[in-house]
């Protein structure tokens, strides 16, 4: 290839316009001929993209160091059983968890007649008389207190119609 | 990705990885040397990507083009790391060349080297993103697209950045010509 045909070449790399292949055949020939005086700086630069090309790794130990590394495919099948199980767990606590919340809430907005209902006949008898047999002694008492307000009202009454029989002879 | 390597890939065992993944190993060092400027470091990230394909072989059938993939991971591992290690940016890469030729005098290789020498400081001064991208295209000999989906660019985004890029080096190879700066 001819020094026009690079300097051509290098115009259109200066451009960012040239191809890969171009760029390759570029790099080839600062490669393998004596680059001209007004060239030398190119050439050093593409002469320093190979020199950055050529880092490498120490292949045998570095592999070596990788393969050890990696997780073998026992230890993720237990990882993913481990994984999988605790998201059911997780699931499962979750559930309960709710149940348990659910069902308390139901207990105590519950009718207290229906929680505290007696399985033996007999034993619901004795103390339904018990209840009742305390209302029936409220009752009484209640009414002893009434009947002592109702002479009250009585007496306010009689006093109201002997005020204006004593204005009159007044 | 043709069907075959999309087959080696769903059953990836040790020696496929072995023979398809790892040698890749030497471009994704360099690219983690590019943001790290330490070799330890470099090589750090490189294992951890590959732990990090290893792990996620089964999803690499959807992948296109897996190297890029590689290269990708091994950007964000890298800038993770310059994060987390407080680093301002990136640090300069301590370089050395070797330019000893027979069909140079030793005059002349001392040159050379201190040519390169200097591009490599023009080339470190490039804002971040025009480094990583001729590092990319003029170093690996990345195509475009393959630029584009490693750096998670577009095109357009990466064609100015290298016309950018490359007409900076120009610029002050054409100074260090001239004045022997």
């Amino acid at each position: 290839m001819d020094s026009n045909k690079i300097e051509a070449l290098l115009q259109k790399y200066w451009e960012a316009e040239t191809s890969q292949e171009e760029e390759q055949q570029l790099r080839e020939w600062f490669r393998n001929h004596q680059a001209p005086e007004p060239w030398k700086e190119t050439a050093a630069m593409f002469r320093y993209f190979d020199d950055t090309k050529k880092k490498s790794l120490d292949d045998a130990s570095f592999n070596a160091t990788v393969v050890s590394n990696l997780p073998t495919a026992e230890a993720g099948r237990i990882r993913k059983l481990v994984y999988n199980t605790l998201r059911i767990a997780a699931g499962v606590s979750v559930l309960c968890l709710a149940t348990w919340f659910v069902h308390t809430e139901m207990q105590e907005s519950a009718d207290p007649e229906v929680v505290d209902t007696y399985s033996d006949p007999k034993l619901a008898f004795e103390e339904t008389k018990k209840a009742l047999l305390l209302i029936s002694q409220s009752f009484g008492k209640a009414e002893k207190q009434a009947r002592k307000i109702n002479m009250f009202n009585e007496a306010q009454e009689e006093i109201k119609k002997e005020k204006p029989s004593q204005e009159q002879k007044l | 990705m043709s069907g075959r390597l999309a087959f080696e890939f769903q059953y990836m065992n040790l020696e496929s990885f072995q023979n398809r993944v790892l040698p890749a190993k030497n471009k994704l060092f360099r690219f983690a040397l590019r943001f790290l400027g330490s070799e330890e470091d470099a090589k750090d990230v490189v294992q951890e990507v590959f732990i990090r394909v290893w792990n996620g072989r089964e999803q690499m059938t959807e992948i296109q083009n897996w190297e890029a993939w590689c290269m990708r991971i091994t950007r964000n591992l890298s800038l993770d790391r310059v994060r987390s290690n407080h680093r301002r940016q990136t640090r300069p890469m301590e370089e050395t060349f070797d330019v000893r030729q027979e069909a140079l005098t030793p005059h002349e290789s001392t040159e050379i080297s201190e040519s390169m020498h200097r591009i490599s400081q023009i080339i470190e001064a490039l804002p971040e993103k025009q480094r990583q991208i001729i590092h990319l295209r003029d170093v690996e000999g990345y195509s475009y697209n393959e630029i584009c989906e490693i750096l998670e660019l577009d095109m357009n985004q990466v064609k100015v950045n290298l016309f950018r890029a490359r007409t900076t080096v120009r610029e002050k190879l054409t100074k260090m010509n001239a004045y022997g700066l």
